[in-house]
């Protein structure tokens, strides 16, 4: 699912570890949603938006492709 | 509230344990069975397993996982596909032995008694997790 986590992030200029690390979840799992091979839980994908303080809608796009 | 960071704390040394007690169990098992030479080899062997687990885990994603399987929700989901993987490869291969030995007209035990087993597991687990929502 195509999502903005990536350009939040670097905007916040926080690394993906420290990202990671407020939610609760290894880097790893950071890197593959940004690059799109994990789609999030919905309680990480709010976790994610309100981190930002953005709606869900406005970080995760599930009509794109 | 649980927060995500409390659904996915486990310590980072239950597996490497529990993979060292197997093998101190293999141990006993064996030795009782009047093979105490079998049994240090399997215990060598979970020892070792333990010991990749505990120094590889920074270097190969696959081998945090299997330290660490729910280290948080994206390596639960990946171990939940593995283990239901497993379980497929295992259930086939149960099936087949139990059609070879129909086929060579043998006693199909303990295959068909495992594979029985396998059934009732996943029929008990699907009634329950479906009530669960």
């Amino acid at each position: 699912m195509q999502n903005r986590i990536r350009e939040l992030r670097a905007q916040a200029g926080l690394s993906q570890g420290q990202l990671a690390e407020a939610m609760g979840v290894s880097r790893q799992t950071i890197n593959a949603i940004e690059t799109e091979r994990y789609t999030p839980s919905l309680p990480l994908a709010i976790s994610l938006a309100r981190h930002f303080s953005h709606s869900v809608e406005e970080v995760f796009d599930a009509d794109a492709s | 509230m649980q927060t995500l960071r409390d659904t996915y704390r486990r310590s980072r040394w239950f597996m490497p344990a529990f993979a060292l007690a197997l093998g101190v169990v293999f141990f006993v098992a064996q030795w009782i069975g009047d093979d105490p030479s079998g049994g240090l080899v399997s215990l060598a062997i979970m020892a070792a397993f333990a010991a990749v687990l505990v120094l590889l885990e920074s270097r190969s994603g696959a081998v945090a996982i299997l330290r660490r399987p729910a280290r948080d929700e994206r390596t639960r989901s990946i171990d939940l596909a593995a283990t239901a993987f497993s379980g497929i490869v295992l259930i086939t291969v149960v099936i087949a032995a139990v059609m070879v030995q129909l086929a060579r007209g043998e006693d199909p035990s303990p295959y068909a008694q495992l594979g029985a087993v396998a059934g009732i597991a996943y029929l008990v687990a699907l009634i329950g997790m479906q009530r669960r929502g």
